[in-house]
């Protein structure tokens, strides 16, 4: 097969140049109605629960399906359950499928199926980890219930199902399912509104998806994650931009619809187009981060971390990021989302004022010994970019020796998983951002996490963190939710889990005839339409 | 490419030297003016490289500012009084950087023209003079040939990091058979020539001939392939920095500063704009002084890529 | 003759066996360990020397090589490190956009860039000669990317004419097809242009003022006609192996066009790879394109016994 293929594109290359079938679009139906998106960046692998990276969220988003769903309230809704029960101790929990629920392959939709899904979610989730912790049992009861056995209750149970942070907690096949947490999945059959056309995926360049027919969405309208997943178009397809200047030129001249992530320099030319509608992608923004690995010098110390997260100008990196447009960004002396609940500045007065004068006192204080720092930065994701660009410079300033890796994106999110030294293929500090939606509370926000192995990329073992963490998950009210943030945020500062670069906005775009848009932490294609 | 090279290399001093005395004492004006007549894009090409090189020499008494200087506070602000060419996205002076980007430019350009002619004269030399090494480096050569130089460059690219040094060795190995091959052929056809079997027949040994015979003959069109390798490895530099795999991207080259203007493009041209101008322009010069030394040197030889 | 071609046909093998050498030593000189790629992120070291082993990574570099060509000639180009789909599904998949955009580009290059040659050496000298030698240069000066953007901001946004980004297969039509490429195949046949317009008056200015042509032309007969039968009919050879050897700019050029215009073939493919350090699929792209261009000159080659009757062998 292998061989075939082979010969069949030297032929094609070296002598006639017959077209190659391969990249033929599906004959469509007449009249068939095709949503053309733009993503943020390349689904170069797609299984959401190995990867967490955000464009494999969304796609997953598309093709699985979830037991339950946060609506815009941050709420979670029923999903693909139809109900629940939990015994008066908190302990039980038995939860019932809907009826009628279908995978792609036509195969109905099991409590045999779920178990593996969540086993699998659970290894890599880092809520999901505290769940397995304190689980008793996991059992499909028949074929459409399920218990949930745990030694301890755990109130955050449905948000943890529900929320939008990756990993999200897809249903698979029990086939898929069980493939081991750290192999990467082959098969790509869900439950969700769409299928994955997978022999039309060209990794690098487009991915599409079709309307799954037997679909039943629920009753309800939809918001965010919740309520019915109807599909209004027939065809979703993504088509990956080399560049923001290229992305923007496609959806000016029509040849794109959607387009999730402009930058803001380009809006303004965006706006001038009476067929473009931009705005805010979504009112709970972005937190911009860098992290630093705990593992090894020079940020195994703590001083040299606190160096960096004062000499941290987060005006620099947010001008680079949004432009001058003050409007859409704030200093961020803290971990968690502006204008939400447990939003808490307490220990973060420090941070991102831009004192270089401090941060090379405490440098030398710190013993720094000229290690290299070795910086990863993705040079295909505008904010990952410029977020490198200034922190080099920062780096400098601070007299930090820095080895600038210039890589792409798909490349971070392998490497920074390692944690092998610097030097051999690991790293010191690669650079990120966390939606909004995901940090207004530590259960959906793994960056935030400081236990050690467990925690996410950079490992910071900071029991301060973990104990603010932990008094919250267990708080009663919200003024005990309140305190707890208030410490678990002052010991982040303090220990620098990671280094928050600022709060932004960021925009969206899309064609006059696209309707039905909203604002949120990922791009929810159901309930959009096209003319 | 025979041997009637030699008669014309009397014609290549007052050109090939690198930078001729354009602006004659008074006296002297009407030879001089006679070859501004005659080749007067060569001459162009002359003033405008020359420009570029105390450009990128005298940079810092330039007006300029640190070139990696950032400044988000002032990014993107169009060409002003104060930013002559503008500010990029992280509010660095264009001006500056493209001039300082010539030196990088300028460095690529030069050092691969150097090397792959050294190189390739190597290369040239043992495969015309050892008649048993001659099929296997030359069918090496073939072999390297048939990658496209572009793609070799990049290939080499990957096993390395980023740096001026690696893209040029990188550029230098892609441009080295083209320069092997020329060399070759010129030995080839000078060996044939009575005089210079007379020399070996008479047991002169192999490195007086090269001396004497083969190295003066080879220098002309070595010469003007190297002002073409010098063009061709500038504009690859910019290629490989705007596709990524070229200097890093602290490095302040004219590829580096289009590749990170190339977003805005639609909104801000100026970004990308004055680089392009700024190597468009030197490679043009330097390729308007390549034809004119072809010309001078001998008219019937083909431009090769 | 028949012997002349089976010697050329064979002198392919060596030229290609060193592109082999070549592409193979990428791979065994990339830094990182291979095995420890394959193991992903939370292997242990004996997963790693495991793999190691049944990958035969300990084995010396000939024979390493041996069983990587054995398997490339049975068209086995390996897995992708990064997408871990086989390099030969990957390239099989942006074939079809690079073969459009490059014959394309071709036929338009060699159709504007021959007779602007021969209209240069016919009026040697003239306005005429100095602007499309001018242009020629210039060409060559101007970076390929500059001119994309040039033309997509002209074309595609300012004037709307024509679409600025992607590619449509060729089965969904013929003018949504080549629409996609008309831009981005004038970026890429500038430089081209400037190559066989160059070459094209060189060539004919020497056939022009041979005898033989000089006398065609105090016989009288047409200056069309001896332009274009005797003299672009002996000028052909040069033309012919130049537009043979230009194909290496063409992939040089290739590589960034798709880049500037996002059309999803081997060049975007190739710089896809690059920053990802993804080597298998770098091997398999320059194994291709070193492939074609072997392929397009032997077959060139070939062709000159038909195009030129004074070559005998």
């Amino acid at each position: 097969m292998d061989r075939r293929t082979f010969l069949k594109t030297t032929a094609a290359l070296g002598a006639a140049g017959v077209a190659s079938p391969r990249l033929a679009a599906p004959a469509l139906a007449q009249g068939a109605k095709v949503l053309r998106f733009v993503p943020q960046a390349n689904l170069a692998n797609f299984d959401p629960i190995w990867g967490t990276q955000y464009v494999v969220r969304n796609a997953g988003a598309l093709v699985w399906d979830m037991l339950y769903g946060v609506d815009s309230t941050l709420t979670p809704q029923r999903q693909m359950v139809e109900s629940e029960e939990v015994t008066d101790n908190g302990l039980t929990w038995t939860f019932r499928l809907r009826d009628g629920l279908r995978f792609h392959d036509g195969e109905p939709v099991r409590a045999a199926d779920v178990v593996p899904s969540l086993t699998r979610w659970m290894a890599r989730d880092p809520i999901g980890g505290m769940i397995k912790a304190i689980q008793d049992e996991l059992t499909a009861v028949d074929d459409r219930t399920f218990r949930w056995r745990l030694k301890k209750p755990f109130p955050k149970l449905l948000y943890a199902l529900g929320k939008t942070n990756a990993p999200v907690a897809f249903i698979m096949p029990e086939r898929i399912a069980k493939t081991d947490p750290f192999t990467q999945i082959s098969e790509y059959v869900g439950s969700g509104p769409m299928r994955f056309r997978r022999d039309e995926w060209v990794p690098g360049a487009r991915a599409a998806f079709e309307t799954f027919k037997d679909y039943k969405p629920r009753e309800e309208p939809s918001s965010w994650l919740a309520g019915g997943k109807r599909m209004l178009v027939d065809r979703v397809e993504w088509v990956i931009m080399p560049d923001t200047a290229t992305a923007s030129a496609a959806l000016q001249n029509g040849e794109v619809d959607w387009w999730e992530n402009p930058i803001a320099d380009l809006v303004p030319l965006l706006r001038k187009n009476p067929n473009v509608v931009v705005d805010i992608a979504d009112p709970l923004g972005n937190i911009g981060s860098f992290r630093m690995n705990h593992l090894y010098p020079p940020f195994d110390n703590p001083k040299i971390r606190q160096a960096v997260l004062v000499g941290m100008n987060q005006e620099d990196y947010m001008r680079a990021l949004v432009g001058d447009d003050d409007s859409l960004w704030k200093p961020l002396p803290g971990f968690f989302t502006p204008g939400t609940a447990l939003y808490s500045e307490a220990g973060g007065a420090m941070i991102g004022k831009g004192d270089i004068k401090t941060a090379q006192r405490l440098l030398k204080e710190a013993g720094y010994k000229g290690e290299k720092v070795v910086c990863i930065v993705a040079q295909d994701q505008p904010i990952t970019k410029a977020e490198g660009d200034i922190t080099a410079d920062l780096l400098k300033q601070i007299g930090f020796e820095v080895d600038f890796v210039a890589t792409d994106w798909g490349t971070t999110g392998t490497r920074r998983a390692s944690k092998a030294p610097p030097s051999q293929g690991g790293w010191n500090m690669f650079h990120t951002w966390h939606t909004g939606a995901d940090c207004i509370n530590p259960a959906g926000y793994p960056a935030v996490r400081a236990n050690g192995d467990k925690a996410w990329f950079g490992w910071p073992n900071l029991p301060a963190v973990e104990a603010g963490i932990a008094e919250w998950f267990d708080a009663a009210d919200p003024a005990a939710e309140k305190a707890a943030i208030d410490k678990t945020n002052a010991a982040a500062c303090e220990g620098a889990v990671y280094a928050p670069t600022g709060f932004f906005l960021g925009y969206q775009a899309w064609r006059k005839n696209v309707k039905g848009i909203v604002k949120g932490p990922l791009n929810f294609t159901w309930g959009v339409s096209k003319a | 490419m025979s041997a009637t090279v030699v008669p014309q290399l009397d014609a290549a001093p007052s050109v090939a030297a690198p930078l001729p005395d354009v602006i004659p004492p008074r006296k002297a004006r009407g030879p001089v003016w006679r070859f501004v007549r005659r080749y007067p894009t060569v001459v162009a090409g002359v003033i405008i490289l020359t420009v570029i090189f105390l450009a990128a020499l005298l940079a810092p008494s330039l007006w300029t500012v640190d070139p990696t200087a950032l400044a988000p506070a002032k990014r993107t602000r169009v060409p002003s009084a104060q930013f002559w060419f503008g500010t990029d996205m992280l509010g660095r002076d264009i001006y500056s950087r493209v001039i300082y980007g010539a030196r990088v430019s300028l460095l690529v350009g030069f050092a691969v023209a150097i090397l792959a002619s050294i190189g390739g004269l190597a290369i040239g030399l043992v495969s015309g003079m050892v008649r048993w090494l001659d099929g296997i480096v030359m069918r090496v050569v073939d072999g390297m040939m048939s990658i496209p130089p572009i793609l070799l460059a990049i290939a080499l690219m990957a096993l390395t990091r980023g740096s001026v040094q690696n893209v040029i060795v990188a550029i230098t190995i892609a441009e080295i058979p083209r320069v092997a091959r020329l060399v070759r052929g010129v030995v080839l056809s000078l060996r044939e020539q009575p005089y210079v079997e007379a020399a070996v027949t008479t047991g002169t040994r192999m490195p007086a001939i090269i001396w004497r015979h083969i190295l003066p003959n080879t220098m002309a069109p070595m010469t003007v392939q190297a002002t073409y390798i010098c063009a061709s490895a500038m504009i690859t530099e910019a290629i490989l920095s705007f596709i990524g795999a070229g200097v890093p991207p602290s490095v302040p080259s004219w590829g580096n500063i289009m590749a990170e203007g190339r977003a805005l493009w639609q909104v801000k041209f100026f970004i990308i704009l004055f680089p392009a101008i700024a190597l468009s322009l030197t490679v043009l010069a330097v390729n308007l002084v390549g034809d004119g030394l072809r010309d001078a040197l001998d008219p019937r030889m083909a431009k090769d890529i | 003759m028949l012997g002349y071609i089976g010697r050329r046909v064979l002198a392919t093998i060596p030229v290609m066996a060193v592109v082999g050498l070549f592409v193979f030593s990428l791979l065994y000189l990339a830094p990182g360990d291979p095995a420890a790629i394959i193991a992903g992120d939370q292997a242990t070291p004996e997963d790693i020397e495991r793999i190691r082993a049944s990958l035969g990574l300990d084995r010396p570099f000939l024979v390493r090589f041996g069983e990587w060509a054995w398997r490339i000639l049975h068209g086995d180009l390996g897995i992708s490190i990064f997408t871990n789909l086989p390099v030969s599904t990957l390239i099989g998949q942006r074939v079809e956009p690079t073969v459009s955009l490059m014959l394309v580009t071709l036929v338009f290059a060699i159709v504007v860039a021959v007779p602007l040659g021969v209209l240069a050496a016919w009026k040697a000298g003239s306005l005429i000669d100095r602007l499309v030698m001018g242009l020629a240069v210039t060409g060559f000066s101007v970076p390929v990317f500059v001119v994309g953007y040039i033309l997509a901001y002209v074309f595609a946004l300012q004037l709307g004419w024509l679409p600025v980004q992607g590619y449509t297969p060729i089965a969904q039509g013929l003018w949504p097809w080549l629409a996609n490429l008309i831009l981005p195949s004038v970026t890429l046949g500038l430089v081209y242009i400037a190559l066989i317009a160059r070459v094209t008056r060189a060539t004919m200015l020497d056939v022009l003022n041979q005898d033989y042509v000089r006398t065609a032309r105090a016989k009288g007969l047409a200056q069309r006609h001896v332009l274009f039968v005797h003299a672009l009919k002996n000028a052909a050879v040069p033309i012919v192996t130049v537009i043979g050897i230009g194909i290496a700019l063409l992939v040089g050029g290739a590589v960034v066009t798709e880049t500037v215009f996002a059309i999803p073939g081997l060049g975007r493919l190739t710089v896809d790879a690059i920053l990802r350090r993804d080597y298998p699929v770098i091997q398999g792209v320059v194994l291709l394109f070193s492939f074609t261009y072997v392929a397009v000159n032997l077959a060139i080659d070939l062709l000159y016994t038909v195009l030129d009757p004074r070559i005998r062998y």
